[in-house]
């Protein structure tokens, strides 16, 4: 079991417009272990996507105190790249596109990033875990070969990030606003590939705003976020 | 060294550039031209300051005949014609002789197809009054290939050359490609440039390409010279009615490079694509200039030029789009990007278009820009070391145009150099 746990979390940004710094995230505190989904609510401004990114490692985002620890290792000195390599994911809520680079090459390059030690994924190996996760996904071949997002709808593009999930298969994903933009249809979908991973080995950590995509991805706990703090953390039902 | 500026060619030169039993027509070309360029401008390269480089450095020294190194005689098997400094050393042209294709060294085709090179050479593409560069090329032209494909002849299979600087001595290098497409036919073409050696020899390569009616040529170049290589390019393409030629070009020249790439849409619906790929690395200089003349009627021309900058090179891209008066109905659309990968490069983009014509459509875009950093950061945040991100981020950059190159081998060959470049680029470990 993996544990990853955020203590007393300051963070700040540089304002774009200012160039002030300015605390976005004012102690926060949460703990969570492979096996578990947690859901954090509340609404815009309060900080979510602030904690995932600074989760991630997003350089525009400065920890002024507090830690963010994943199996008793400081994550804070460690760079985005090596995050990743140690098992955490983050579905964007804005993935960017990237012309020529076609989707296959970059999902094959980063599986084989993060599989470490173990070698790169034989070929036909990869490519029979991608048809699985395609059709779970109900995801064209034909996705595969375009450019890295390029040309994506939006709800394609929310599906891509929970395909390279599915393909990485990291310990922890934060899912910021996965939802977002998204019919009921593309809903389910995407919420099938999340609880297709769902394993001892797996935790989820999910951001929205609405209470809608937890009808189909049942939180174990559910924090509530206000003003830069996890105000309140109770079971599913605190959603409704 | 002495700088191209303040150069005085001496007529010696002229005579040592001749082939082996030389036309009268051929040698007169030659004096004329060598004669003429005494008088003509240098070519301008906009915000390229060339007028120091040993451009016109040669040497008349007698060649030796240097055996064949072993890694050219490996890379013999991937090409349909070879030539090593002046001397032909592979000629596959048996695979194509039965459809009427002429595919031989420029001595070869002086000796036995003269009329044919006497009608095309220097006469539709390249003007040899244009400037001292091209008036130079002619006077010393001393290698070359030339290639025929006959009217309604259609190849499916690319003529793959491959043509080698050998610098291990002292060498005069002016080498020069015909390719003549006859009407209706359809080929694919695949020049790669090298040098092997490392003695500084100026290399001056140029290319003329003449479409006729209905013609669909794709010329695709890997240009790979030598650091101690200063290189003077001219590839022009001239096209008929409805000729259609296709350009894809690699420069990842390891030395300073000027270049000069030029399409004629003289007749009516003619159309062509001119793309083109560039590495800078070290502290080397490469300005690119493409020009597309829109003359005809109906014809279109774009012009794709997109180039990376490492350490503390300089890159100048000049895109120009020029159409005349008379061309109802045209198209010039241009797009010039540059990323920028140390902040000690030099990079410039600039798109220059001339229309003396109302009804045409006209346009350009023109970027210099860093690396994206949201992309390396999705890259990044997907376990891909800085390094791999930033390559990747780079292939993708120039994949707009990898992608359209017809071989893939040539692709892969184009893909392979550029991640060389990039590994050696110390800025990114």
């Amino acid at each position: 079991m993996a544990t990853l746990k955020v203590s007393n979390l300051h963070v700040s940004v540089n304002d774009e417009e200012d160039k002030k710094s300015k605390e976005i995230l004012k102690g926060v505190n949460l703990e969570m272990h492979t096996g578990e989904t947690h859901a954090i609510m509340g609404p815009n401004g309060t900080g979510k996507s602030t904690l995932s990114e600074t989760i991630m490692g997003n350089p525009n985002y400065h920890i002024t105190k507090g830690s963010i620890e994943l199996d008793g290792q400081d994550l804070s000195t460690m760079t985005v790249d090596q995050r990743a390599r140690a098992g955490l994911f983050l579905a964007m809520q804005y993935p960017v596109e990237i012309k020529g680079i076609t989707n296959l090459e970059f999902i094959r390059t980063a599986v084989n990033v993060t599989r470490n030690e173990q070698g790169p994924l034989p070929i036909k190996k990869f490519l029979d875990k991608l048809k699985e996760n395609l059709g779970i996904l109900n995801m064209s071949d034909k996705m595969t070969e375009r450019y890295l997002n390029e040309g994506f709808s939006g709800g394609e593009k929310k599906r891509n990030e929970i395909l390279q999930m599915m393909m990485i298969k990291p310990k922890f994903a934060i899912l910021d606003e996965i939802d977002s933009g998204l019919d009921i249809d593309a809903l389910q979908v995407v919420a099938k590939g999340v609880n297709h991973m769902l394993s001892p080995n797996f935790g989820v950590l999910m951001i929205t705003h609405y209470q809608r995509l937890l009808n189909y991805i049942h939180p174990d706990q559910v924090h509530v976020m206000m003003d830069g703090r996890i105000v309140k953390t109770g079971d599913a039902s605190l959603a409704e | 060294m002495n700088g191209i500026k303040h150069a005085v060619l001496d007529p010696k030169f002229v005579s040592a550039a001749k082939f082996d039993q030389e036309p009268d027509w051929l040698s007169e070309m030659r004096n004329q031209a060598f004669e003429k360029s005494q008088d003509l401008p240098l070519p301008v390269f906009a915000k390229v300051n060339y007028s120091s480089w040993p451009l016109l450095e040669f040497s008349t020294k007698k060649q030796a005949d240097l055996e064949i190194p072993k890694s050219v005689k490996d890379q013999l098997a991937d090409y349909t014609f070879v030539n090593l400094g002046n001397r032909n050393i592979k000629n596959e042209l048996a695979n194509f002789l039965s459809q009427g294709v002429i595919l031989c060294s420029m001595a070869d085709a002086i000796k036995n197809y003269g009329d044919l090179v006497q009608k095309y050479l220097y006469q539709f593409a390249i003007d040899p009054n244009e400037d001292r560069l091209t008036a130079i090329n002619l006077a010393l032209m001393n290698n070359g290939t030339f290639l025929y494909v006959p009217d309604n002849v259609q190849l499916k299979d690319p003529i793959k050359l491959l043509t080698i600087q050998d610098s291990r001595q002292e060498e005069m290098f002016i080498d020069h490609t015909l390719i003549v497409a006859g009407k209706n036919s359809r080929f694919n073409v695949f020049q790669r440039t090298e040098t092997i050696g490392d003695i500084a020899n100026p290399a001056h390569l140029t290319a003329e390409i003449i479409a006729d009616q209905d013609s669909h040529v794709q010329y695709n170049s890997l240009d790979c010279l030598g650091p101690k290589t200063y290189a003077y390019f001219n590839r022009k393409g001239h096209l008929k009615e409805d000729a259609r030629i296709d350009w894809a070009m690699g420069i990842f020249n390891n030395g300073s490079t000027i270049a000069d790439f030029d399409s004629d849409l003289y007749g009516v619906g003619s159309h062509t694509e001119m793309q083109t790929v560039a590495i800078s690395t070290g502290r080397q200089t490469q300005g690119l200039d493409t020009q597309v003349t829109n003359y005809g009627r109906h014809t279109e021309g774009n012009i794709l030029q997109i180039g990376v900058l490492l350490d503390s090179s300089t890159l100048i891209f000049n895109g120009i789009g020029k159409i005349i008066h008379g061309a109802h109905g045209s198209k010039a659309q241009q797009e010039n990007r540059i990323l920028m990968l140390s902040p000690k490069a030099h990079g410039d983009a600039n798109p220059i278009l001339l229309i003396d014509e109302n009804d045409v459509i006209a346009g350009h875009a023109a970027s210099v820009g860093q690396i994206n950093k949201k992309q390396l950061y999705y890259l990044m945040s997907r376990g891909l070391s800085k390094e791999v991100a930033q390559r990747l981020v780079v292939r993708g950059f120039l994949g707009v145009v990898l992608s359209n190159v017809p071989i893939p081998a040539v692709r892969e060959q184009m893909v392979a150099m550029i991640e060389r470049k990039l590994q050696n680029d110390p800025e990114s470990k």
